[in-house]
């Protein structure tokens, strides 16, 4: 499972900068959390298009992600990044006021939405292209929020497990603070992926990596001693977000029908 | 320098590979850049000039396979490219429209005013990210045939990674084998490169070698649709020797001088093609086919 960090960086710098110019933009703009998904894609969107290409928004809600906030700031001086620091509270609050809900889940992809529905109003008035930072673990769980956190223009680190953005993160010296914070989707505090999933990243991405890399059986897996629930759970997850991976599906009706027979590349005559 | 008109009045000829990124579905635009690199390669009097696979149309047709096909012996633009290869060669892949409604994924060699040879595709990638059997018709033969510089094949891409097709060149009298290609890369690992590199290069090295004949495979190097196509063109001696590579990735204009003599002396101290016994396998054939049950 590892990489070739140097040969990564150069072909997602690559992606980055022809995927922008094939739709006629010359800048990016990704949300920065503070992090290490998006610390990366700040790293490579600053070397791909040069720092004053790229746009960052800090997006806190109240006081919950305040070290987040600041290491978010720190990234974006130290990379030279335009950044905005847009408080999402009022609105999350404003609709939460007449709809009431102590669910976290709930509260958590609200939270995933406003800060998508502020990327998008963003990237049009900076007329900047929306960099994802889904990386292929959390892809493949479904462990996102539809719409959300997923929703972007291009997603240069949808390819590369967890672990891989890690060896690529100590590679473009991200700095230490980011790299050593327990990955969390900020949906509440305190919150962090490994406990809500039940499982580290590292025994995560192995297993993935048999299954969806090496397409190796359940059967075999678990007879190269993979723990039989670790694998069943993570096939469990990857099989309950099959529709998080898809356009919505159109009932075909017609002769030529979206989605079913009318098959153009996204970058078509670009 | 001279024109050429046979390969008996020279030993050493200039090769010259495009490793370009051509824009998808933009005809206009890849004939454009395709002037700029005959134009580049006669500057720097190549012989030979070779574009990768689907160089005038880009790879990633799906649906634009159909708007984007041409008649190579009505089409303007073609006629502008025949006006072109006088003096020098050169090869381009693109979408050719073979009778009306059939699309085939080809490969064309334009050399002393015309077109010499048409390859069309045979074996269509359709697993995986691959789905060509959906969109184009397949081809039905290997030809080996006569250029300037003596007998020559084409492949284009996953034509090249059956063996099968460079062997039916190499009997058919092939002494320089041409690959076209639009290979994505696939693969990381913490090695330079892609992982899928090492297999063209593997096969290139072994057709060279065992088949003595002058291998020179072009890829394509950008992105569509997401995919990363993934460079790396390289030229082997009829030795299997490694004279020349581009990088991963990046685009390259790849110059080489290559020593045609060379096929002469492999083939005089390993006389492969000599003990090469087509009849044999043919009959093998023969009978490994009547015993197919379905």
């Amino acid at each position: 499972m590892k990489i070739n960090p140097g040969f990564v960086e150069k072909l997602l710098n690559r992606f980055i900068k022809e995927e922008l110019s094939k739709f006629d933009f010359t800048k990016g703009i990704l949300g920065l959390s503070g992090g290490l998904d998006s610390a990366v894609c700040a790293y490579l969107a600053a070397r791909a298009l040069g720092p004053k290409n790229v746009i960052v928004l800090i997006m806190p809600y109240k006081e919950m992600f305040g070290r987040d906030v600041q290491d978010a700031k720190d990234l974006a001086h130290r990379l030279g990044l335009k950044f905005h620091i847009v408080d999402i509270s009022p609105m999350v609050d404003a609709y939460f006021a007449i709809h009431p809900t102590e669910s976290r889940i709930l509260k958590g992809n609200k939270m995933a939405r406003e800060r998508m529905s502020i990327l998008y109003d963003f990237s049009e008035r900076e007329k900047a292209l929306i960099l994802g930072t889904s990386n292929k673990t959390e892809l493949l769980l479904g462990y996102s929020t539809i719409h959300g956190d997923m929703a972007c223009a291009i997603n240069p680190l949808g390819d590369l497990y967890k672990t891989q953005i890690r060896q690529l993160a100590r590679y473009m010296k991200v700095p230490d603070k980011i790299l050593k914070k327990r990955p969390t989707a900020g949906l509440w505090a305190g919150q962090t992926d490994e406990r809500e999933l039940g499982l580290r990243y590292t025994k995560i991405d192995k297993i993935l990596y048999q299954l969806v890399d090496l397409k190796k059986s359940k059967k075999e897996i678990i007879s190269e001693r993979f723990p039989k629930k670790d694998v069943e759970k993570i096939l469990g997850l990857i099989k309950g977000s099959e529709f998080k991976r898809h356009l919505p599906p159109i009932p075909k009706i017609s002769m030529r029908t979206v989605g079913h027979d009318f098959l153009y590349p996204y970058d078509r005559d670009k | 320098m001279q024109s050429r008109i046979n390969c008996d009045n020279f030993f050493t000829m200039k090769i010259a590979l495009a490793q370009i990124s051509p824009k998808l579905g933009d005809l206009e635009q890849n004939f454009q850049i395709h002037i700029d690199y005959i134009q580049k390669a006669k500057k720097k009097n190549v012989d030979l000039l070779i574009f990768p696979e689907l160089s005038l149309t880009g790879y990633t047709l799906k649906d634009m396979v159909e708007e984007i096909a041409v008649d190579p012996r009505t089409d303007p633009l073609f006629k502008k490219l025949v006006g072109l290869c006088r003096e020098m060669s050169f090869v381009v892949g693109f979408v050719e429209e073979k009778e009306k409604g059939l699309f085939y994924n080809s490969a064309a060699f334009f050399s002393k005013g015309k077109i010499i040879h048409i390859h069309r595709k045979i074996y269509l990638p359709t697993y995986g990210m691959f789905e060509e059997l959906k969109f184009f018709g397949q081809g039905k033969n290997f030809h080996s045939f006569t250029t300037p510089f003596g007998k020559a094949g084409m492949l284009i891409c996953y034509d090249f990674l059956h063996i099968s097709s460079s062997y039916l060149l190499f009997v058919g009298g092939s002494e320089i084998i041409i690959a076209i290609s639009a290979a994505p890369g696939r693969g990381i690992s913490d090695d330079d490169g892609y992982a899928s590199a090492r297999m063209w290069e593997l096969m290139g090295e072994a057709v060279a070698h065992f088949f003595q004949s002058f291998v020179i495979y072009c890829n394509r190097v950008g992105f569509e649709d997401g995919k990363s196509f993934a460079g790396g063109s390289f030229i082997y001696n009829p030795g299997g020797q490694l004279v020349a590579k581009s990088p991963y990735v990046d685009e390259d204009f790849l110059v080489k001088d290559i020593d045609l003599e060379e096929i002469r002396r492999f083939r005089k101290n390993r006389p492969y093609r000599r003990d090469e016994k087509p009849e044999i396998t043919l009959e093998a054939f023969k009978r490994i086919v009547a015993q197919y049950e379905d």
